[in-house]
């Protein structure tokens, strides 16, 4: 059978705005800020095999390790119609157990046709420290409760053991709740949409429409994998530490072999799984892989599972990148952004033009109290962008982990919270020269107007900077001082939990540069006037970097 | 009563629109000409070519693009920006966020102002508006006289809290008009009363941007209506959907950024209300965009910011979703061989392959030509003679062979998936949000409304889609039915429960002092003129982003607590997400007061009813396939300008006038209302 090109092209155009339909109605129903503003999540649908035929997110990582975690069902459950499930095991999801997907079987005449699923950030998942983010765990079951493709729901009726559970066992019930309940109807409205497709064509040509564009999305993407030269590109990369182990270093190596229209990506080389908890699940890797290979290729195009299918991921069992239970995973966050910078920088020994330099490693912050008057204000910061193959990097730009999340607005900051904002201007370190720059890192200063708050900070990579391409400059760090500038200044140059700070204190976050792209000294010169221009670069600096004469200079500006 | 005439005028993309009406008489008049070259020009020669005399009109309404094409088009004013020192990189920062996740080349639109034009001052305010920290105004000079050296021709100032306080605002705009006097000078404060410092830097630098592009431009107008003796009001159109003096249109110009669509909306609604119709998709098909706004309970959506080229805007804008779909899309073969229509138009020039003005690739006009929705003859009133064998080598090379379709499959498939990409437009707004499409009617105008309605009522199950008279030139109709609007607006953060119906009361009386002003302002005859106050609270639980607009009544400001606001509220909450939580604090964040000053409107011109059968009004026959069935259908041909009220007609059927043309497909009946509108619906 085949599906008549017009068919085929509304099925996929309908699946796609079904997936949208469910990003909406989670938005707007979620109680969690990090689902409603931060937009931590993601939601596919897939046909009855698990296989990704549309998809929805803030963040790209996410979409990829859907469908793993519905074909790890399948392999397990029994469905049965009215059916929702609860899985996080980090070995299934590919990401922390914060992470937990909720899905749920779609039936057509009394037959399953698809999935419908999202991941989504829990409020609080139940572990050592609320709402997730441990810094410190050692094992898995330190970080909160584990889902095992348990049924919220079996045949339609609320498993009422389970949830009153789950709501015990978490900080936040209430919005816990709320959330279950947002993504259950987000859930439930795309299992709709793809019954009344079903409905309208048949569940059989349904299926073999996505089936025909699962294969002309895979011969596409041979395509793009034929134009990369073939040959084996590797590239390595460090983490400062584990959270636990604090003066050790972590090696991660990426091997990247291409071979006519496949690719496959190992990871033999890697340092063996930490003892804290910034290892990563080696679903989640391949995840990474195949969200960065299609970034590279074909960043425009609704991504399904023809996509994914040229590429294969390995790693030897056990590490950094392919840890397994019980390896805590809670920080995963920073070695997921050395993996794609990784990837990106092997692949640019064989695609130049497509590969930009590094950005900055994720900072984030949050100021709160708890007992009297409690608040809780967090937000990550932005930083430098990676420079790209032929111009500068974005400046004030989230790290690329991050997706679509804004920060938030000082005057918001100030009605909200005891705090008041003094500066947020770019952060002028040149450290990401090249012929192109990387963007520019931020400073953001914040004053304390109150007592007894305590800091807490996310930073990485301050040992070991990410790098620049093809003769660029490092990122360069992100530094975290308190009270810069006076006589008690203080630099956190690593992760605090639970840091006090009082009234009158500052805190100044700077982040990093993006890494610089190609040999400085190639760099226009109209481009370093721009910057002296606009006060980005003094004119001995532009001397001491770019080897430019000032009187050159200054008749270019 | 007053019985003189209106007239309003709509520029767009490609025409000119002029609608003129006289109350006296029944007939509305309407001329069409091309958008080229000097707008001011086009004006006044479009205004004799109806023959207006302009000292009997009482209104002009003016809805225009050149604030939206000046943005788009990069095209404004060098300007300079003055912020709180220490804040003076927000605009180019903006808020961090990726909107293309996948796209590691992503960069956002460069800032309308570089650095070296943006200057921090010292001063600074806190959230209620208490100085903090004075405005050092040495400083201050100095700043702006370097801006002043670098040749700027507009100044935007920023400051921080601005919206709690204008004080510093103010005073610097006094030093500014006195060191720069040629310079336009834009206060954050003047424009927009909310918090969000990028948002609002924004929405004031595009001001500055656009003021004086704009200035002279309505300036001109004013200019040449003097010299023609006109004595009336010259309104301008805003995205809210009410209009303001043209002189307010000078000193905030980005009030007028959808001043084009907002005119379709507002005729929709007034429609709606002459037909009894509380639930309306307003569908605005062009050429190049197809325009959605969704009409529930009478109503027309709004919010209060808005995205332009990445570039964000504070202002109170009517909720219209836009695609690139229309006449001029494209048809094409994407990379993997899959057949995508749209969103790149051929635009006016060249236009579709059978347009004849150079025009190779395949559009939708292509292939509704091939499949006899259009009449080669005929269109635009025979204005313009279509070419069936350009129109046929583009869908053959370009998408029937490399397909292996046939000529007519490829068309008809074309035509289809632009259905569906429009189809999926009114979902967004329909589905998405809740409402069952079922509920309600489509009211399809502009050029393209008639050739498209028949399928978007079957796709998405409609009630049933409203073609109305002359829809080419319906938004300009629109336009004379608006009303003049302010929208006033404090952010107010305030735990519900601490605060008094005495204190709500008092920050509305303020708001509603300056209502009274901005009326006295407008200089209108008050015997026609009503002031209409509409006074509304942005809450939200507390800890939530996303806030609910509640009215607030005058009870509520007099009653000894807000209990009834709350309770209004939960039921509202309850209603939109189904999780009412009773029990959770509650608070203020924003208040805002929408004046309207209404006046006589143009009332809908009522059609004869029918005397002679229908089959008087044919004209001819045509060979037509709808669907993808590519089955032809022989469909009589009627002259809309002889239908009456209360004609029916049953599909197979074809409705022409000069500048439109509305399919009925078999499966369809027509009937004609008593004020012209043909109303489709499914035989059941």
């Amino acid at each position: 059978m085949s599906v008549d090109p017009i068919t085929r092209q509304v099925i996929r155009n309908a699946l796609g705005a079904a997936a949208r339909e469910m990003q909406t109605a989670l938005v707007k129903t979620a109680h969690n800020p990090l689902i409603y503003e931060v937009q931590d999540f993601g939601l596919v649908l897939t046909n009855r095999l698990g296989q990704m035929v549309a998809e929805s997110s803030g963040l790209p990582g996410f979409l990829a390790c859907l469908p793993p975690t519905i074909q790890s069902g399948i392999q397990r459950v029994r469905f049965a119609e009215g059916d929702i499930l609860l899985s996080n095991e980090p070995d299934d999801t590919g990401t922390h157990i914060s992470d937990t997907v909720l899905y749920l079987p779609v039936f057509f005449g009394g037959k399953l046709v698809a999935f419908t699923a999202v991941m989504a950030h829990w409020a609080d998942i139940g572990g050592i420290t609320p709402g997730g983010w441990c810094p410190y765990s050692i094992s898995l079951h330190q970080e909160g409760m584990i889902f095992a493709h348990n049924k919220l729901y079996s045949g339609g009726v609320l498993n009422e053991e389970l949830l009153r559970f789950i709501l015990r066992n978490v900080r936040f019930p209430k919005l816990v709740e709320g959330d279950l309940n947002a993504k259950i109807s987000a859930c439930k409205t795309g299992a709709r949409r793809y019954a009344a497709l079903c409905q309208r064509y048949g569940a059989e040509v349904v299926e073999q429409a996505m089936f025909e564009v699962f294969a002309l999305s895979e011969a596409r993407m041979r395509r793009e994998i034929s134009a990369i030269p073939d040959g084996r590109y590797r590239a390595e990369g460090k983490v400062d530490h584990d959270g636990v182990e604090l003066g050790k270093a972590h090696t991660i190596q990426v091997n990247a072999t291409v071979a006519g229209d496949e690719m496959t990506i190992d990871w033999t080389g890697t340092a063996p799984v930490a003892k804290g908890p910034i290892n990563h699940p080696l679903v989640g890797t391949a995840a990474l892989c195949a969200t960065t290979l299609k970034s590279l290729t074909m960043p425009f195009d609704a991504t399904n599972d023809g996509h994914l299918r040229p590429l294969t991921v390995t790693a030897p069992p056990d590490t950094l990148v392919s840890a397994a239970y019980p390896a805590p995973c809670d920080s995963y966050g920073y070695v997921a952004e050395v993996i794609v910078h990784l990837i990106v920088r092997a692949l640019a020994q064989a695609i130049p033009e497509r590969c930009p330099a590094a950005t900055y490693q994720m900072c984030a912050y949050n100021l709160s109290r708890e007992g009297k008057d409690p608040f809780i204000c967090g937000e990550p910061v932005d930083g430098g962008g990676g420079a790209l193959p032929h111009d500068d990097g974005p400046s004030g730009i989230m790290f690329a982990g991050n997706g679509d999340a804004p920060n938030t607005p000082v005057e918001v900051i100030e009605s909200r919270y005891p705090l008041r904002v003094l500066r947020y201007t770019f952060n002028l370190e040149n450290r990401g020269i090249g012929k192109y720059r990387g963007g520019f890192g931020v400073i953001r200063d914040l004053e304390i107007l109150e007592n007894g708050i305590s800091l807490q900070t996310s930073t990485e990579n301050n040992r070991h900077p990410l790098w620049g391409l093809a003769g660029g400059g490092d990122a360069g760090t992100t530094q975290i001082l308190i009270n810069a500038g006076t006589d008690h200044e203080v630099e956190l140059d690593d992760r605090v939990t639970f840091y006090p700070v009082s009234k009158g204190d500052t805190v100044s976050l700077r982040t990093a540069n993006g890494g610089g792209w190609g040999d400085p000294k190639e760099r226009d010169r109209r481009r370093i006037a721009h910057d002296v221009r606009n006060g980005l670069l003094r004119p001995e600096e532009a001397a001491e970097q770019y080897s430019v004469d000032l009187a050159e200079l200054q008749a270019l500006i | 009563m007053s019985s003189n005439p209106y007239l309003a005028v709509d520029v767009g993309g490609t025409f000119i629109d002029f609608v003129h009406f006289d109350p006296a008489q029944r007939d509305l008049l309407v001329e069409k000409i091309p958008s080229s070259g000097s707008l001011e020009a086009r004006f006044f020669e479009g205004i004799d070519l109806l023959g207006t005399d302009l000292s009997d009109i009482r209104v002009i309404v003016h809805g225009s693009t050149l604030v939206i094409n000046t943005i788009v088009q990069e095209s404004g004013a060098r300007v300079g920006l003055i912020t709180t020192k220490g804040f003076r990189d927000v605009l180019e920062l903006g808020r961090g966020n990726r909107p293309e996740v996948y796209n590691l080349f992503y960069k956002p639109v460069p800032p309308l102002v570089p650095r070296y034009l943006r200057f921090g001052v010292t001063e600074r305010l806190d959230h209620t508006g208490e100085i903090l920290k004075p405005l050092d105004e040495n400083g201050l000079r100095e700043s702006l006289l370097a801006l002043l050296n670098q040749g700027v021709e507009a100044i935007a100032i920023c400051f921080l809290h601005a919206y709690a306080n204008p004080i510093h605002e103010r005073r610097a705009a006094e030093l500014a008009s006195e060191l720069c006097p040629e310079v336009q000078i834009c206060t954050s404060s003047e424009i927009v009363r909310e918090f969000r410092e990028f948002e609002r830097t924004s929405t004031t630098v595009l001001n500055a941007y656009t003021q004086p592009r704009m200035g002279n431009y309505l300036r001109r107008l004013e200019r040449g209506l003097t010299e023609r003796r006109y004595p009336g009001a010259f309104a301008v159109m805003q995205s809210s959907g009410g209009v303001t003096s043209s002189a307010t249109a000078r000193q905030v110009p980005i009030r007028t950024l959808q001043s084009g669509p907002a005119g379709g909306a507002i005729g929709t609604r007034r429609l709606g209300e002459a037909l009894g119709l509380k639930n309306l998709v307003a569908a605005d098909v062009g050429g190049t965009t197809f325009d959605v706004t969704l009409i529930a309970d009478g109503s027309l959506p709004e919010r209060s910011q808005a995205c332009f080229n990445g570039r964000p805007v504070q202002q109170a804008t009517i909720d219209i979703i836009s695609v690139g779909a229309g006449g001029g899309s494209i048809a094409h073969l994407d990379a993997e061989g899959g057949l995508q229509v749209g969103p790149q138009s051929a635009q006016a020039e060249p236009g579709p392959a059978c347009f004849g003005l150079g025009g190779v690739e395949a559009t939708v006009t292509d292939a509704q030509l091939l499949l006899g929705h259009l009449d080669a003859m005929s269109y635009l009133g025979e204005r313009m003679r279509l070419d069936v064998d350009a129109a046929e080598h583009s869908i053959r090379d370009r998408v029937a062979t490399p397909l292996g379709l046939s000529l007519k499959e490829a068309a008809a498939g074309i035509v289809h998936l632009a259905n569906m990409n429009m189809a999926h437009a009114i979902r967004q707004v329909t589905v998405e949000r809740g409402h069952d499409p079922r509920e309600f009617n489509l009211v399809s105008y502009g050029g393209g409304g008639g050739l498209f309605a028949w399928a978007l009522l079957e796709e998405l199950d409609l009630r049933g889609a409203i073609v109305p008279p002359h829809p080419a030139t319906f938004s300009a109709w629109g336009l004379l039915q608006t009303d003049y609007r302010e929208d006033l607006s404090r952010t107010f953060v305030k735990a519900h429960a601490a605060t008094t119906p005495a204190e709500l009361g008092e920050r509305f009386g303020e708001l509603e002092r300056e209502a009274r002003t901005w009326s006295t302002d407008q200089r209108l005859d008050n015997e026609n003129v009503s002031l209409i106050l509409t006074r509304y609270a942005e809450l939200r639980y507390q800890g939530q982003e996303h806030t609910l607009r509640i009215p607030v009544q005058t009870s509520d400001l007099s009653g000894p607590a807000l209990d009834d606001l709350r309770s209004r509220f939960d039921a509202h909450y309850d209603r939109a997400y189904a999780h009412a939580l009773s029990d959770h604090a509650l608070e203020f964040v924003a208040l805002r007061l929408t004046a309207s000053l209404t006046g006589v409107k143009p009332t809908l011109a009522r059609l004869d009813s029918a005397s002679d059968p229908v089959e008087e009004a044919a004209k001819g026959r045509r060979q037509v396939s709808f669907g993808t069935s590519h089955e032809v259908v022989e469909c009589p041909v009627f002259e809309r300008g002889r239908l009456r009220a209360g004609h029916l007609l049953s599909g197979p059927a074809i409705v022409e006038e000069w500048n439109s043309t509305v399919l009925v497909p078999p499966s369809l009946r027509v009937e004609v209302d008593a004020f012209g509108n043909l109303l489709l619906t499914v035989k059941r």
